[in-house]
């Protein structure tokens, strides 16, 4: 390379890995950027699209190929659509309303308790006695040797240990220093999702059949409540957090309840962190497989046990389950699509200062 | 309404910032609690709102003891610093928010909000969100919020110091016209003297928790209970000259001179404001000294003079022709002279 053409070869480097300015992108960059974000989209919506035509495809098609497009590499069809909602007809929709009820249910009730929860966690100052929590667990022990090997009446326990419980807050528990703080309880929220949830589906199971609701909404929406509220709390305290004090005691001074401002001034203003995580709980609880398997049976059954029922003695029925996993997808898509333009940012902005 | 603090402590931990707060707030007055950061008046302030519990002592509003009272049921109103408007409010639902709480009828709320609007200029905004509003519209918002439902008293805290300069002035003398209008009792929290003297009909001068003087503006400014008060209140400061006082004769290291008292202490402070100053020659001044720095600021010429061991400032004409380094005299009058007791801080008549 002769010394003269250096430069300008330079010049052409220089170009090309450098913005012109702060807010472009340089062309080599800007081309690597785009075929990244290409190749991701690939991987994403491959699976998608592979349902999608799966679902037109006859068995032979599938046994066959793979086949990749529709009226050149094979014929589309409707067998499997008319299967699912003619020939099962009610034991398609049964399980998709099911799913739409537990699902919607059980988050709305997840969103609503968790970030009541939240919020008295990011506002309110909590000393819970480690004394009194150890008393508390001693005397729960008492009461069930009592019942289960004395044999006393549950009822007379129950009243001993609740006398002496309260004889112990207003007595000795003054003397104990150490106390569970806000961050404790948070984080014993958080641990409960630590676990597992095979390692409990076992007691639930028992403790809804004792209480007969087996194969019900009830028991998937408890069930599914209870499992999404530590996501809940612990996403939702947050967005509480980042809202200033001020304005909740701007409003408390101008007369407001603390649940009205609750829910006329803190609510609101984490409106777009809620629809966040809302979308998240929502597809948790949509896609749930493993505790509705435990919990439902012919009436209460949601979608993913039906799609997993496709592969059954004869076999994975891959254009039944296609058809399935197409309609379970489709309304999560839609939902994402109408609530993304309410996770609006810069709602806070003219609060408080300029 | 008439307030009034008895004994008021607070502490945080182990840290005490209210020691003993005692505060009798006239009925349509105008308070100011002033001091420097720390000093404990936003404190004070939020325990009267409600929004802070008290450690020890009694507050009553209207002769009611509300100690243990909620917010919501002292029937005050507060401006905040950060003006803390509803930002996913209009500025219409933000006025009205007090009274939309309390579940007036529409009618009414539609009429108030629009009356109270006019009185603070803000007639062509209620349709808009505070996020589109300039700084002292949102300010306007704030009061304008306040005031929507008749309080017993108002609390400010620090409502101006968010705005520039020009504005704060223009706002200072709306506030206190609304004050005097409206007639209700306002207790207001700042740090900026200029503020605490042209609102106040009387002033409380915090430090450290203590309060440590509580009177007119002028007798605040005339008549300082202690060095602290003297040192707080005027700009620039009042010049302390440190010496032994015999028979009301002032004797300090760059002079000695006459004072209108009759009193005697070993170690006694003497204090005069660079206003009550004067540079003369050097054969003529009650005290002694040299130049030491010449600031023109405009109306008015700052001559600092090193006196001794002291620096003292001379608030002098703008036509002041002095060099740095020139010997010169101070004189002043003496009754312009204050006298405190070194040990104590305290005045001495």
């Amino acid at each position: 390379m002769t010394p003269d053409k250096q430069p300008w070869l330079r010049r052409l480097i220089v170009r090309l890995i450098e913005p012109p300015n702060l807010e472009t992108l340089a062309p080599l960059p800007r081309i690597a950027t785009y075929a990244a974000l290409i190749a991701w989209s690939l991987i994403v919506l491959m699976p998608l699209y592979w349902v999608v035509i799966t679902s037109f495809k006859v068995p032979v098609d599938v046994d066959t190929g793979p086949y990749y497009l529709p009226f050149i590499d094979f014929q589309p069809s409707l067998d499997a659509w008319h299967y699912i909602f003619v020939d099962l007809g009610n034991d398609t929709l049964r399980p998709y309303f099911n799913s739409v009820v537990v699902a919607l249910a059980s988050t709305t009730l997840a969103i609503l308790i968790g970030s009541l929860a939240a919020y008295a966690l990011v506002r309110i100052r909590f000393k819970v006695m480690l004394a009194s929590i150890l008393v508390f667990i001693g005397l729960l022990v008492c009461v069930i040797v009592a019942v289960a090997y004395v044999h006393l009446a549950w009822q007379l326990a129950v009243a001993v240990a609740g006398a002496l419980f309260l004889l112990f807050l207003g007595t000795l528990s003054r003397r104990f220093r150490a106390g569970v703080g806000n961050s404790d309880i948070e984080f014993w929220i958080i641990s409960n999702r630590i676990m597992p949830p095979v390692v409990a589906v076992l007691p639930i199971y028992i403790m809804f059949q004792q209480l007969h609701l087996l194969d019900t909404h009830v028991a998937l929406i408890a069930t599914y409540t209870a499992v999404n509220l530590p996501i809940v709390v612990w996403l939702t305290r947050d967005f509480f957090a980042g809202v200033p004090i001020d304005l909740e005691e701007s409003a408390e001074m101008d007369g407001a309840s603390k649940f009205r401002v609750f829910f006329t001034i803190a609510l609101p203003l984490v409106r777009s962190g809620l629809v966040a995580t809302f979308m998240l709980v929502l597809i948790l609880a949509w896609n749930e497989y493993l505790l509705a398997l435990f919990l439902s049976n012919a009436n209460a059954q949601t979608m993913p046990l039906l799609v997993s029922a496709q592969n059954g003695t004869r076999g994975p029925q891959w254009w039944y389950m296609s058809v399935l996993i197409v309609i379970m997808v489709a309304p999560v898509v839609v939902i994402a699509i109408f609530l993304q333009k309410h996770i609006a940012r810069g709602l806070l902005i003219g609060a408080v200062k300029g | 309404m008439r307030i009034s603090l008895t004994d008021i402590h607070k502490s945080f931990g182990s840290v005490e910032v209210v020691k003993g707060l005692n505060l009798d707030v006239e009925d349509g007055e105008f308070l100011v609690l002033l001091g420097a950061s720390g000093s404990g008046k936003t404190t004070a302030l939020r325990m009267i709102a409600g929004l802070e519990t008290v450690s020890a002592g009694r507050i009553a509003i209207g002769g009611r003891d509300v100690t243990d009272v909620l917010p919501k049921y002292r029937d005050l109103a507060m401006v905040f610093q950060s003006y803390a408007l509803y930002p996913h409010k209009t500025v219409f639902a933000n006025i009205a928010y007090p009274l939309t709480v309390r579940k007036r009828p529409r009618g009414e709320i539609e009429a108030a909000v629009k009356d109270i609007a006019r009185q603070v200029q803000l007639d062509g905004l209620l349709e808009r969100y505070p996020r589109q509003l300039s700084g002292g519209q949102r300010q306007r918002v704030a009061l304008a919020r306040a005031i929507i439902r008749r309080p017993a008293a108002f609390l400010m805290d620090e409502p101006l110091s968010n705005l520039d300069a020009k504005l704060r002035g223009h706002m200072r003398a709306e506030l206190k016209h609304m004050q005097h209008e409206l007639g209700i009792t306002t207790i207001y929290v700042t740090h900026d003297q200029i503020e605490a003297m042209t609102l106040a009909h009387r002033v409380a001068l915090l430090e450290r928790g203590v309060l440590q003087q509580l009177d007119t503006p002028a007798n605040i400014y005339n008549r300082p209970a202690n060095l602290f008060v003297a040192g707080f209140i005027g700009s620039p400061p009042m010049n302390f000259l440190a010496g032994e006082l015999v028979n009301g004769q002032f004797v300090a290291g760059a002079g000695s001179f006459g004072t209108s008292s009759r009193a005697s202490r070993n170690a006694a402070v003497a204090g005069i404001r660079p206003e009550d100053c004067r540079v003369t020659a050097s054969n003529e001044g009650k005290i002694v000294g040299e130049v030491y720095a010449i600031e023109l600021i405009g109306d008015h010429t700052l001559v600092t003079c090193r006196c001794g061991a002291e620096m003292v400032t001379v608030k002098a004409d703008k036509e002041c022709d002095h060099r740095i380094g020139q010997a010169i005299g101070v004189s002043f009058q003496p009754k312009a002279i204050h006298l405190f007791d070194r040990g104590s801080g305290e005045r001495v008549e």
